[in-house]
């Protein structure tokens, strides 16, 4: 008889889901499917709002990545106002984004997957927590909680607050830069290199024992999706879109990200709230994409930064010019980790850095407007409508967490046909199928917000598994 | 480097404002940061404790930890000593309880603070940014909780 294995919840991922694994008569995984079961709302809940209030509203999306959603819905009332940012108060977006990818990457790997590379996906489920770390490999654990709180940090300092700030505002940010912060965030850039190095040699060293995990790991071919600067370079903040197949030729390349929709479609599946973006072109659901740590990768010729370049020549030659297991997001992580660093680095280096230049000024010139930034998870983009009085009318959201859904699903479904045995169940087998989905570290609280396309069906259930009933809506 | 690293008194009051009276303990370390007995004193804010205060916590000579309580009548203050061998609770990804949290202080650090917890009972958990008016006269009580274990400290 066939049968059906839940896990729910997912655990140490941001937000709840759960995983469903349909077996055949003979045990076989036939299908699995990663299910988003929270519903927030924002698209909806912010129509009729003064759009100049929504950066500070999009910020309650998250505590873990409000900035990213601060500097995307900046960047479209910065469109509705047909205003572009002060370079100052750009680039100060910038730092603050970046310590946005360092202090969120940093929970990710450290505190979140470590457990799983530290005791192995067999090991007591007791053990595999920060504790757990910290008592086996005390300094991997330091170095994680030194790394988020410096990027919490450098958040609170420019943006007010460590969670929820609200320094960016349409048109640049809101308080000018001091010495005294600048020195401050430059102290810890050393300290911050070095933990994070230190990380990346561990990883690198580790990484062989996993070698049989990654072939199967989310392992296949994928269109990969992010932003990058004029020289094809990583950019977590502006510059054009690309879009590279497995392969690593160019699908699409110098994308205005303001015209997105001409490029990726929004699907809704009857299993789960979280949307499925797809590229245009190749249709649904064949214009699978992913984004993130390993797709910023892939899609850029260099990261732009020394010591990041100097890693990212040696992940080339170890896993390939595309990366196609998702398994390697980790080691992608800790590599847009150490350029976030040095890019901050750079940038407080600047010298308008502490011009009191921080933010331009203007009304509402346009109906419409697009926001588009590299989030932890991602690609993240804002798009609002708004009337002559600057009333938000309509919101759409697409989350790098989206972007990413099909091929989670996918990944899900790979590994769940590697491991899971029907006639002997074990922890290791299921904790391998959740682990697939944190390579991706999804953020469900970002996205989960299309109010009147969501997806709710129930079921009633025969002891056998029959649908005697179901209700769809 | 902070107050309490160097070897000062840490005060933490962590819950969620946006819960009612789950928002006891950031409303009484905004009460704390205008009375003068604590101007010596590293005060903060939290949502939630977070493996990051640990770093913190290991430099301190005391941490004080202001909570709601659930299982006490509205507005009562209560004042523990954390047990030095009680166990963590269960680690979850962002955050950790008081035992979780000294017990990374001293794992990483090798130095944990004496750990006296100030709770104050609550009558609502529902979404909302106000205390409940049992729950907000007890700011008062709290923060002289709060100053006494401070001060008794400080006598031994």
């Amino acid at each position: 008889m066939s049968q059906t294995i839940v896990i729910d919840p997912v655990t140490r991922i941001e937000g709840h889901s759960r995983i469903t694994i349909q077996l055949d008569d003979r045990g076989e995984v036939v299908d699995a499917h990663f299910h988003v079961t929270q519903f927030r709302g924002f698209e909806r809940i912010t129509q009729g709002r003064p759009v100049h209030e929504m950066p500070a509203l999009m910020a309650r999306i998250c505590g873990i990545c409000p900035v990213s959603h601060l500097i995307a819905s900046a960047k479209a009332v910065d469109d509705i106002m047909a205003v572009e940012p002060t370079p100052t108060g750009a680039d100060l977006r910038r730092i603050i984004n970046l310590g946005q990818i360092v202090q969120s990457n940093a929970l990710s790997f450290f505190h979140l997957s470590s457990p799983d590379l530290l005791f192995g996906f067999d090991g007591d489920p007791a053990v595999r927590n920060i504790i757990g770390v910290a008592r086996k490999h005390p300094e991997l654990a330091r170095d994680g909680i030194g790394l988020r709180r410096w990027g919490q940090q450098i958040i609170e300092w420019l943006g007010g607050k460590r969670i929820h700030p609200e320094g960016i505002v349409p048109g640049g940010v809101a308080f000018q830069l001091t010495a005294e912060v600048r020195d401050r965030i430059l102290a810890g850039v050393p300290e911050a290199i070095a933990a994070v190095e230190r990380a990346i040699a561990w990883y690198k060293t580790d990484m062989l024992r996993w070698e049989e995990e990654a072939a199967t790991f989310g392992n296949f071919r994928s269109a990969f999706m992010g932003l990058v600067d004029r020289h094809g370079n990583v950019d977590h903040y502006g510059g054009w879109l690309r879009v590279v197949d497995a392969d690593g030729h160019h699908l699409a390349d110098k994308v205005d990200p303001k015209t997105f929709n001409d490029y990726i479609g929004e699907a809704v599946e009857p299993w789960s709230y979280l949307k499925s973006t797809y590229w245009k072109p190749m249709g649904y659901p064949d214009g699978l994409y992913r984004v993130g740590p390993l797709a910023r990768l892939n899609v850029a010729e260099r990261t732009g930064t020394p010591r990041a370049d100097e890693e990212l020549e040696k992940f080339r030659w170890r896993v390939g010019r595309i990366a196609s297991s998702s398994f390697h997001y980790h080691y992608a992580r800790l590599i847009d980790t150490l350029h976030a660093i040095e890019k901050i680095d750079l940038l407080l280096r600047g010298p308008e850095i502490l011009s009191h230049h921080v933010r331009s000024v203007a009304g509402i010139n346009r109906h419409e407007g697009i926001g588009v930034s590299e989030a932890p998870r991602g690609t993240l983009m804002h798009h609002y409508k708004v009337d002559d009085n600057g009333l938000v009318e309509w919101v759409n959201l697409v989350i790098a967490t989206g972007h990413n859904n099909m091929a989670m699903n996918r990944a899900v479904l790979q590994v769940a046909r590697k491991h899971v045995k029907a006639d002997r169940l074990e922890e290791g087998m299921l904790n391998r199928v959740e682990a697939v989905i944190r390579c991706y570290d999804p953020c469900l609280s970002c996205s989960t917000h299309a109010l009147g396309q969501m997806a709710l069906r129930v079921q009633l259930l025969a002891p056998d598994g029959t649908v005697l009933s179901e209700l769809a809506r | 480097m902070t107050m309490a690293a160097m070897g000062g008194v840490l005060v933490v009051g962590y819950g969620n404002e946006l819960r009612s009276d789950d928002g006891i303990g950031p409303a009484v370390v905004a009460h704390l940061a205008h009375d003068r007995r604590f101007r010596d004193v590293d005060v903060r804010a939290a949502h939630q404790l977070t493996p990051e205060l640990a770093l913190d916590a290991s430099g301190a000579a005391l941490l004080v930890l202001v909570d709601a309580a659930t299982d006490a009548p509205a507005g009562e203050v209560a004042v523990r000593r954390l047990d030095p061998g009680e166990a963590a609770g269960d680690v979850l990804t962002h955050h950790v309880d008081p035992a979780g949290l000294v017990g990374l202080a001293r794992e990483l650090w090798g130095a944990a603070p004496p750990v006296v917890i100030v709770s104050v009972g609550v009558a609502s958990l529902d979404v909302g940014d106000r205390l409940s008016p049992a729950v907000e006269a007890a700011i008062p009580r709290a923060a002289d909780a709060v100053a006494l274990a401070i001060e008794e400290h400080r006598r031994a």
